[in-house]
């Protein structure tokens, strides 16, 4: 199984940290979400509620109104996510168009041109084609798409994995903004914990399919309870000393954590749940 | 209220730009040159030349070349420049006809075969392939001969049924890639049909290899007609550069050294391959970038 036993919710107007490794299933669970999982793999149980809709009971035709309009990705490597051959007025246009049939030439061009304002491009971009943007800029035209619907829940696929450091704080920034506007949920799924610390309202933990801690941003920081979520924090690398790679009783610690059958999670604090099993006793919650 | 900031752009593609990149490469210069040069002739020349000239007796018999027929004249007395000039179209016609045909046909099921893959991609496939071992060249012999070929664009009907496998190839391996990329994902996403996508994402980003299939596949469309009007088995009353030559050989114009009867049609032909194929050399660079010799 690749996801097992997850379940959380995010608020409007908040940002939902999905923070995991590469293989823990952040993937997987977002793309069920969305409902695009493919067979071979398939979707067990559960539901996926957004707002008053469960989007697992959801036609393919249902889905298909809803995604964009009330739910809409912002994948990871905006550079493939553009097709080379077309400017981004008719990528963003068509996004549009698709959803809300036809438009008078004018509007659709203002429209176009407000959102690229909005995530800090000028008007120039508007008919150029992707090879001639930058990879900020490409993943900026992403967010513009994914927000031209004013979508309910925006989920973004490790957003600013592939730029520089320089524009990873511009993109973030433009999505904080861009999230504020909509007052839209955001869950922003990466592994850059710094990111994390920065933008997330909550933040959950996953490792190998399933959720180990869920809580506030502050309080998991602060407070790790399960050693998956304490090496992961100790992982951010810190001016102050020089780092150290885990021992060997930390990961032994984890394996035999997790991940459970049964997986239950417990209320540390308040809101603050973790996977908890019999070897992880609550007192060394520090 | 947004504290991010706007970024200025200039853009790089210019119409002075692409005009220089189009004559940087002296394969297309030289090809398009050609052709065009070939076209005109075919389309200033009748207005020059006198129809006259392509009647029976219109000189005298099998004359050299001369003030009166620059061209001389076959054994019909026809005056042979006059002829290919009135010629010059029709064949043309044949070659773009057919190769318009079947890259067409090549392209829709290409596409389909390409985007739906399962059993409609194993018929159309397979189809494709057994098409391409079939000796077209003896099948177009048999069919001409038993549908007797009147008119042009019946020949270039026939000739195109040979002509659609190699873009259906083509353009289905390309589609099985494109269908992959992160952009069709998106389309998806974004609440596209198949159709639209199919039609307006996937198939603009074919049009060179679309291109340097149709320069091929009216290439070999019109080598097809010609020799079908070699054996005798092309449309005779509209005349075309393969007309005279069935005529010239029909009349022994080799054994006699009438070289000005089917000199002239062949060194046409010759250039006209010469020009097609220095284009579509062009055009499959265009497509596949790492044909090019050096990194631009």
């Amino acid at each position: 199984m690749a996801v097992r036993g997850v379940s959380f919710y995010v608020r409007a107007g908040e940002t939902f940290g999905l923070v995991g490794e590469s293989g823990s299933g952040k993937t997987t669970t977002d793309m069920a979400i969305l409902r695009l999982i493919r067979p071979p793999a398939r979707v067990e149980g559960g539901e996926i509620i957004l707002g008053d809709t469960d989007l697992q009971r959801c036609s393919e035709e249902e889905l298909r109104s809803l995604r964009w309009n009330r739910i809409s990705l912002i994948p990871q490597g905006a550079m493939n996510s553009l097709n080379p051959v077309m400017r981004v007025k008719d990528q963003i246009g068509d996004a549009i168009l698709t959803h809300e049939g036809r438009l008078p030439g004018k509007v659709l061009r203002e429209r176009i041109i407000d959102l690229l304002h909005t995530v800090g491009l000028s008007p120039d971009v508007y008919n150029l084609y992707p090879h001639e943007l930058s990879g900020g800029m490409k993943q900026r035209v992403c967010i513009a798409m994914a927000i031209a619907l004013r979508p309910q829940l925006i989920i973004a696929d490790e957003p600013t994995s592939a730029l520089d450091v320089v524009v990873q704080r511009l993109v973030a920034e433009t999505l904080k903004d861009v999230q504020k506007r909509l007052n839209a949920g955001l869950i922003l799924i990466g592994h850059d914990m710094g990111l994390q610390a920065q933008m997330a309202d909550r933040i959950g933990v996953m490792y190998k399919g399933q959720f180990v801690e869920v809580g506030p941003v502050r309080a998991i920081f602060k407070n790790p309870v399960h050693p998956y979520t304490r090496l992961l924090i100790s992982s951010i690398p810190s001016i102050k000393q020089k780092h150290q790679p885990p021992p060997a009783a930390a990961w032994e610690e984890i394996q035999q954590a997790g991940p459970q059958d049964e997986p239950g999670m417990q209320e540390v604090e308040p809101e603050h749940f973790v996977a908890l099993s019999e070897s992880i006793a609550l007192g060394s919650a520090g | 209220m947004a504290s991010s900031t706007v970024v200025s752009v200039v853009p790089t593609q210019s119409v002075r730009w692409r005009f220089r990149a189009f004559f940087r490469d002296w394969k297309l210069v030289t090809g398009v040159a050609i052709l065009l040069g070939l076209l005109l002739f075919g389309l200033v020349g009748p207005l020059v030349v006198s129809e006259e000239g392509t009647r029976l007796g219109a000189g005298e018999y099998s004359a050299p070349p001369s003030a009166r027929h620059p061209l001389g004249t076959d054994s019909t007395g026809r005056d042979v420049l006059a002829m290919m000039v009135y010629g010059t179209r029709p064949t043309l016609r044949v070659g773009f006809l057919a190769g318009g045909i079947g890259i067409l046909v090549g392209v829709i099921l290409g596409l389909i075969s390409g985007y739906y893959r399962g059993p409609v991609d194993t018929i159309i496939r397979s189809a494709a392939d057994i098409t391409l071992t079939i000796p077209a060249l003896a099948v177009l012999v048999v069919l001409a001969s038993f549908l007797r070929t009147t008119t042009v664009e019946l020949m270039a009907v026939i000739v195109a049924l040979f002509a659609w496998p190699w873009p259906t190839r083509t353009i289905r391996a390309q589609t099985l890639t494109l269908r992959e990329s992160g952009f069709v994902s998106m389309s998806r996403l974004s609440g596209r049909n198949d159709l639209e996508i199919l039609f307006l994402e996937i198939l603009p980003n074919l049009l060179p290899f679309i291109m340097a299939s149709f320069v091929s596949a009216v290439s070999g469309a019109i080598l097809a007609s010609v020799g079908l009007q070699l054996l005798g088995l092309g449309p005779i009353l509209t005349p075309t550069l393969g007309l005279i030559l069935q005529y010239a050989f029909e009349y022994a114009a080799i054994v006699r050294g009438m070289w000005w009867w089917w000199g002239p049609p062949t060194v046409f032909l010759m250039l006209l391959f010469i020009g097609l194929f220095l284009i579509s050399m062009a055009m499959d660079e265009i497509a596949n970038p790492r044909l090019k010799g050096a990194a631009e």
